[in-house]
């Protein structure tokens, strides 16, 4: 006889998490927005509250718009090769074969190495003299990019460095696709569906519910991961190509005293985060991915 | 060459996995139209041999010959057959049209001409007004008859149907069995059956094939293989209680060369019997009762009778036994 469990039980396992949350997250977002329309500088005490002012600044602000087309090109561009690679991945060592783990191993190995030794890693790859990148590319009769001084190939250089962290999508498709029912892949070889087939057919629309969270988990962590690579490769440059929101809002916030242009700032990339979602969500109703 | 459609032929098919051989040796003719079961218990073999027909699996030696012609390297859509699973392998996510027009869209038939057999084919089983539903907004019943359907339109040589029973609750499987057979009636198309219930054994196939480790015990026809079983294994595997087998025929009639086997029907309460034995329960099952009786050398012997025996546990009862047979000690070969 197991006695029945009081409705507290579940309240007072789910307290801890609750209490963080509500300190570490809840509380922070509300003074956020709080901040944002002020004057705080993140040194004072006393904030004014200012209406408007900061909204009327952040309009008129040409970095802003610099920093907002780095963030989408980064996005654009590092979502589905990021998204592709983890998949595509995952889906090529889901089935066991000779070596299998140290593939596997390989793919996610540079997951666990932290942001700043990867930055520095990529400083030496995408260095234009003796940089393995421009060796490679020499291999080919190309004469190479100065990567991290001309705009475009500098945003290209941090997605490059961002497409090998991708250990985390990785493991979740691997794990979705051992979870298939290899007998749907054989009702689908009697009725003569390839390869190609049963990726188009079974595969892709079975982890669809995945794949779009993946999509979805991605994009947040895109728009925000891309400081650490910026600040160590880049700096924001050149000519501000890698001054993403998040280092844009990082330099308001603690190199210009700008707490409360700052915190508008990241309310203006929670909502780009948002937008950019709810299209995904939209697209994907749209073409019926999910049942 | 030549042979008429449907007809198939097993020739010294072996399959291993590792150190375990899952089908060893394998020779079996199936005729066209034949209706045949692969009875035995779990890993036997039976599901294996199936695969190793569809080409989901490949031979370790041995042939599989179709239509009179070997199959090794022919794909398994190039081999006219279909197979049903045991957990009917439906397409998730795909209605119960879609997985009926999945195939004929991969082998690129048109839209329109693949719905209008689709429906033919759902109409012809029965689930005509479940096209719209996905798998799992079905019962187990109408999702067999689905796999059914879609094996249906593949129009091929022979039907594999891999336990397609077995998640069935008893009073459905009764009927789809019944299902099973007038399907088969009417299209008169070569069928291979496995199960590991002999009542389906019984009562499905034109010939049941007994397999045991991968190895054929006995083919033939169900009554046959149940009155005179070819071993041991086959006597004690066929029959529900199984035959009482007696090593060195103690109370059935002592010859240490032999093992003694009788039917739970064979053996008849006689109050003249020779045979004198302890109830030590009664399973009364309706229109029959079983007697698990155990006799003073400390053989038990199953008793089936009619209802009402009117015996209780702790009776002593005797027994005659009316038809014995007779297996080898040593090989447990029939003799």
């Amino acid at each position: 006889m197991s006695r029945p469990r009081s409705p507290l039980t579940g309240w007072a396992f789910l307290a801890p998490y609750a209490i963080a949350v509500a300190v570490l997250v809840a509380v922070p977002v509300l003074l956020n927005v709080g901040y944002a329309f002020t004057d705080h500088t993140g040194l004072t005490r006393d904030p004014q509250f200012v209406g408007l002012a900061n909204v009327r600044r952040l309009l008129d602000d040409r970095f802003l718009l610099d920093s907002l087309e780095a963030s989408l090109f980064h996005v654009a561009l590092a979502v589905p090769v990021r998204f592709l690679a983890a998949v595509g991945l995952g889906l090529l060592l889901a089935a066991p074969r000779p070596g299998g783990r140290w593939f596997r191993t390989a793919v996610y190995l540079p997951t666990v190495i932290p942001d700043v030794a990867l930055a520095v890693l990529f400083l030496w790859v995408l260095n234009p003299l003796y940089g393995p990148l421009n060796q490679f590319l020499g291999l080919f009769g190309h004469a190479g990019y100065n990567w991290l001084a001309d705009p475009t190939t500098a945003r290209i250089g941090v997605v490059l460095m961002l497409a090998f962290p991708i250990g985390e999508g990785f493991i979740v498709v691997l794990a979705a696709r051992r979870l298939l029912d290899g007998r749907l892949y054989e009702a689908a070889a009697l009725e003569g569906c390839g390869p190609f087939g049963q990726l188009r057919r079974l595969t892709l629309p079975l982890l669809a519910p995945v794949l779009v969270l993946l999509a979805v988990r991605d994009i947040i962590l895109t728009l925000q991961v891309n400081f650490v690579p910026a600040y160590v490769l880049t700096d924001g440059r050149p000519a501000n190509a890698t001054l993403y929101l998040p280092v844009y809002i990082f330099d308001q916030v603690f190199e210009f005293s700008g707490f409360a242009y700052g915190s508008l700032v990241t309310i203006l990339l929670m909502l780009i985060t948002a937008v950019i979602i709810t299209g995904l969500l939209i697209a994907v109703r749209r073409w019926r991915v999910l049942r | 060459m030549n042979e008429p459609r449907g007809t198939i032929r097993l020739a010294a098919l072996t399959r291993s996995y590792g150190r375990t051989t899952a089908v060893d040796g394998v020779d079996l003719d199936v005729s066209a139209g034949e209706l045949i079961t692969l009875v035995g218990p779990s890993g036997s073999g039976k599901s294996t041999i199936l695969r190793l027909i569809a080409g989901l699996d490949r031979p370790d030696g041995g042939r599989v010959l179709v239509d009179g012609a070997d199959v090794a390297g022919v794909p398994p859509h190039r081999r006219a057959v279909a197979m049903v699973f045991q957990d009917y392998a439906l397409f998730p996510h795909l209605t119960v049209l879609s997985n009926l027009t999945f195939g004929l869209r991969v082998r690129r038939v048109r839209r329109a001409e693949a719905d209008r057999r689709a429906r033919a084919a759902a109409d012809r089983l029965g689930i005509g007004d479940l096209l719209d539903r996905y798998p799992d907004q079905m019962s187990g019943g109408q999702r067999q008859r689905v796999a059914l359907a879609r094996a249906l339109l593949r129009d091929p040589s022979v039907y594999l149907l891999d336990e397609p029973l077995a998640s069935l609750d008893a009073p459905l499987r009764f009927a789809t069995r019944a299902d099973l057979l007038a399907l088969h009636r009417e299209l008169r198309t070569t069928t291979i059956h496995v199960t590991h219930d002999q009542h389906e054994a019984m009562t499905l196939g034109d010939r049941v094939v007994v397999l045991a480790d991968g190895r054929v015990r006995q083919v033939g026809p169900p009554q046959q293989v149940y009155d005179e079983p070819a071993d041991t294994f086959v006597a004690g595997f066929l029959g529900s209680p199984p035959m009482n087998l007696v090593p060195g025929g103690g109370v059935l009639g002592g010859d240490p060369a032999l093992t003694l086997g009788v039917r739970p029907e064979d053996l008849t309460r006689d109050d003249a019997g020779p045979i004198t034995a302890t109830v030590e329960a009664v399973e009364a099952l309706g229109s029959e009762a079983i007697l698990l009786t155990r006799c003073p050398d400390r053989t038990r012997l199953i008793v089936r009778t009619g209802p009402r025996p009117g015996v209780a546990p702790g009776d002593e009862v005797r027994l005659r036994a009316d038809r014995l047979h007779q297996f080898d000690a040593a090989t447990g070969r029939r003799r």
